[in-house]
């Protein structure tokens, strides 16, 4: 059974009275993978966490864990763990009867419970807290007692509900690498919810993109940031701009689409081309776009300056094309003279970077 | 069905079995009372009911009955609307003088507190023997309104405490910064802000007030409140007039919490626009 | 520095009506009921010397201090009873009711008559617990006896019956506050943590309420040891609690014998709250 996935969500749906949380979810989760669900608020990613571990019920389709179809377990059978936004510290237990706490409801020896108590708080470095309560612990120490709370039973997967959402903006850099190397030590999967793109980006194997209860795209970070498969996830993707039109023609493996500022020439998708008059939009990175188009750059655009930010190593320019829209532009500090606000000047782009999108799906 | 879910609806219907049936049995004895209330001329104080009527509602009325429970009635419902005055009055005082966590605040706090605590009977004995001392005379407008308020402030004083405690303190301190006095300040921003507490406390005030007897019991000289002259009953015949007053009683604390409760919904919506 | 002194003073201001009130009508009240309790003489005078005679008195006399026992015997089987049944109500309340206005329609249910007079609700219980009353009644109709019992008014089954209605949602309600305030996310953690629902609630949510339930039972036993009027009502001539006995001394003349009664009936509530309050620490667990 080694070669099982961990986790399989097989056309899972999740409904509340009349509103639908999840929609006909499938998705896979490989041994040892980190995996982020990435999404605005009421995506349904968080619901998707919570039926992977049973605190809700599946209306529809199936979960697996280790290829063992689970739903009909409750959660304190199945091999899991979860971590909260808020971490869920129990306010009456010390840290290390906290810690103790998931062996004990698995009754294990207390010879045992004590080595691996000892052994964990050492290994998250909580030891030095051990006797007090969670409301003596800062933010960041909260973190590492959750943690090592949920990873003492060693479970196969760690659910993680938006874990470094309630830390102060400063620690959490250091929490996410922190959280990243005890994943790949103990090789065990993380399910990561995160609304913010670049946690998401960071930390995850592979980011699951979802909206409307529905997952829009998986892939690795690479995928989603370069390749969005729907105009939702280009839209969601910082630093992306994306153009709605309708097809001109379809030209061999190229479209042209005319848009309210010009016509450009985008790739085809595999598959069907899209029939002239459709309705269709692409998107292209802000970093691809240059302010010194070349003869490779087919696509061009007049735009006129309106803002530019100092980011250090680049520079975000901000440009409105005729009909008032914005397009953004990035490019690495060192390059190239600054453009003015106000200054009007030609932009460009291959072809080759421009995405196309799949159709939006009807919602059903 | 999941096996552990089934076990799970079990558990909310036992507990929801406990709750319905804890529920008839507040209510029942209430609505038998005022089924007996309309028993026949002839009935009696159990089943089985003589006849439908309003002889007992007709009996209170009665030249007698009314000489005997018109006045305490008046007395009770003008000692309640004192209390609820009052109690207002001193529990936004009280509060508001908690906020600034003066000297001694916290004994203040528990002394105020006291009056929940102390056994109501006691509190008016003690307040008899005290008048005994003194020579002075006990009646229900001095020493049954003192000892009533000793009840009732602790629970205006507690919703005042709750009100203020969520009360935003920057919008005072905005007004402070546009010249407004203290003063002003209070009676133009604080006050509306936190009158739903206060109508609150005065309800707190009127109700418990209007209810109470046990500290009544020596408190009070000749002139009795209405739940003294109920109380008296206990000791004689029951008679089903005893529950046409337990009825309407009843249904005038009804109306007032239902008064009150109106006032206090008109007064959040009206701060809400 | 003078602002804040000026909002000082106001303070005291604004609090001394409420203080003098509550020393003038309850305090000194209070202190001289027990001042009376050593008086030696019978006459009322401040002058009286002072003995501890009354209380040997109380001590001495088997009826008198039966009732106390059984007024504390009361107040324990009252506290049994309302605790379970209110976390029990608390419980359904706040875990079980998810929808707003079946929350709202239950809470309106339970609230009205435990608003209504106390009085009232006393006079409401005795056509139930009679021998013509309503549970005999139903009793006989359904076949489960075929004479009356007699065993419900003036009996303490009855008042115990009667006070079960009476003071069960005073257990209710702090335990409905403090399981409130337990967030949703603590008994799924430890659902997480292979805890079944049974040990969820052992080790998570009832310790998380146990400061609820101690302010409950506080509540009930001062109220229950204060009670006087369900045991008139209800218990007739024959059943006496504490309140009775101080009601009977004062009628009858007795006011030191009263005063002793009385004082011996705050030491004891004060020693139950004491007690209940070493069951848990209310201000250290009540802190988030």
């Amino acid at each position: 059974m080694a070669d099982r996935p961990d986790l399989e969500l097989i056309g899972v749906t999740k409904r509340f009275g009349a509103f639908t949380a999840v929609r006909d979810v499938s998705l896979a989760v490989e041994h040892g993978q980190f995996v982020c669900l990435l999404g605005p608020s009421g995506c349904g990613k968080t619901t998707t966490l919570r039926m992977i571990a049973g605190l809700e019920e599946v209306d529809a389709g199936e979960i697996r864990i280790a290829g063992v179809r689970v739903n009909e377990r409750p959660p304190w059978q199945r091999d899991i763990a979860m971590m909260f936004q808020d971490f869920a510290l129990f306010p009456h237990m010390t840290v290390a009867r906290q810690v103790a706490f998931g062996l004990e409801m698995l009754r294990r020896p207390a010879a045992e419970i004590r080595r691996r108590v000892a052994e964990t708080l050492g290994a998250f470095d909580i030891a030095a807290f051990a006797d007090r309560k969670p409301d003596t612990l800062s933010g960041g120490q909260k973190q590492r007692v959750a943690l090592a709370r949920a990873l003492i039973t060693e479970p196969r997967i760690l659910l993680l509900d938006e874990p470094i959402g309630s830390l102060d903006f400063s620690l959490r850099e250091a929490v996410m690498l922190e959280l990243r190397d005890v994943q790949r030590r103990l090789g065990i999967s993380f399910v990561w919810v995160t609304h913010d793109q670049n946690e998401a980006f960071s930390l995850g194997d592979r980011v699951v993109v979802m909206t409307h209860a529905r997952i829009e795209q998986v892939g690795t970070p690479e995928d989603i940031a370069e390749r969005p498969r729907t105009r939702f996830v280009a839209t969601f993707v910082q630093g992306t701009n994306v153009f709605d039109g309708t097809v001109e023609r379809a030209e061999g493996d190229h479209v042209r689409v005319r848009t309210a500022t010009g016509s450009f020439v985008v790739p085809a998708r595999d598959g069907r081309p899209p029939d002239p008059g459709e309705a269709v939009s692409f998107s292209v990175r802000a970093a691809l776009v240059t302010a010194q188009p070349g003869a490779e750059h087919v696509n061009q655009v007049g735009a006129v300056c309106h803002a530019v930010e100092y980011l250090g190593a680049i520079r975000r320019y901000d440009f409105r094309l005729v009909d008032g829209r914005s397009l953004k532009l990035e490019e690495f500090t060192g390059r190239g003279r600054r453009i003015a606000e106000g200054e009007a000047i030609t932009l460009g782009w291959r072809v080759e970077d421009g995405v196309l999108h799949a159709p939006a799906e009807a919602p059903a | 069905m999941i096996p552990w879910r089934v076990r799970q609806r079990l558990v909310a219907a036992t507990l929801g079995t406990v709750v319905g049936l804890f529920l008839l049995y507040q209510w029942l004895p209430l609505l038998i009372m005022a089924v007996l209330s309309f028993t026949g001329p002839e009935g009696g104080t159990t089943f089985p009911m003589r006849g439908v009527s309003l002889h007992w509602y007709g009996e209170l009325f009665r030249v007698q009955m009314i000489d005997d429970f018109k006045p305490p009635m008046a007395r009770s419902v003008a000692l309640a609307l004192a209390c609820s005055i009052t109690t207002a009055t001193l529990s936004v005082a009280a509060a508001q003088a908690m906020r600034a966590r003066f000297r001694g605040s916290g004994v203040y706090f528990y002394l105020i507190l006291l009056g929940v605590m102390a056994p109501g009977l006691l509190v008016g004995f003690g307040v008899a023997l005290l008048a005994r001392m003194f020579g002075l005379g006990l009646a229900w407008y001095s020493s049954t309104f003192a000892v009533h308020i000793v009840w009732t402030l602790p629970f205006g004083f507690l919703t005042m405490l709750a009100v203020f405690n969520r009360f935003d303190r920057r919008l005072e301190e905005a007004a402070l910064t546009l010249r407004a006095t203290r003063w002003t300040t209070f009676w133009r921003i604080t006050f509306p802000l936190v009158l739903p507490g206060v109508i609150g406390a005065g309800l707190f005030g009127f109700t418990l007030s209007y209810d109470e007897f046990a500290r009544s019991l020596f408190a009070t000289g000749p002139e009795q409140t209405l739940p003294l002259v109920i109380y008296a009953q206990f000791d004689r015949q029951l008679q089903p007039t005893l529950y046409a007053i337990g009825t309407m009683t009843t249904i005038v604390s009804l109306g007032a919490v239902t008064v009150f409760a109106l006032l206090f919904r008109l007064v959040k919506r009206r701060n809400r626009i | 520095m003078s602002p804040l002194r000026e909002r000082a003073a106001v303070s005291y201001v604004l609090a001394a009506p409420g203080g003098l009130w509550m020393l003038v009508a309850l305090v000194a009240p209070t202190l001289f009921i027990a001042w009376v309790s050593f008086w030696a003489s019978r006459t009322f005078a401040l002058s009286n010397a002072l003995t501890l005679a009354n209380y040997v008195k109380f001590f001495t006399r088997p009826a008198y201090v039966r009732v106390l026992g059984d007024t504390v015997e009361q107040a324990i089987v009252m506290m049994l009873i309302t605790g379970v049944i209110g976390y029990a109500i608390a419980y359904f309340l706040v875990v079980h009711v998810r929808r707003p206005a079946f929350q709202l329609a239950l809470f309106l249910l339970l609230v009205v008559p435990f608003w209504t007079s106390a009085l009232i609700r006393t006079i409401a219980w005795i056509p139930f617990l009679g021998v013509n009353g309503v549970i005999n009644q139903a009793l006989l109709l359904l076949g489960i006896v075929d004479r009356p019992v007699e065993a419900f008014l003036f009996t303490r089954t009855g008042i115990t019956l009667a006070q079960t209605s009476f003071y069960t949602l005073l257990a209710t309600g702090p335990v409905v506050y403090t399981l409130r305030n337990i967030p949703r996310s603590l008994p799924e953690a430890a659902q997480c943590l292979h805890a079944t629902p049974l040990r969820v609630f052992w080790r998570i949510v009832f310790p998380l309420t146990l400061p609820g339930v101690v302010i409950g039972q506080i509540l009930v036993f001062l109220n229950v040891m204060a009670d006087f009027a369900t045991a008139q009502a209800i218990g007739g001539h024959k059943l006496a609690f504490l309140g009775n006995l101080v009601i009977l001394l004062y009628e009858s003349g007795q006011l030191t014998f009263a005063a002793v009664v009385g004082v011996l009936l705050m030491i004891a509530m004060l020693l139950g709250v004491a007690v209940l309050l070493k069951v848990v620490d209310i201000r250290r667990l009540g802190a988030p």
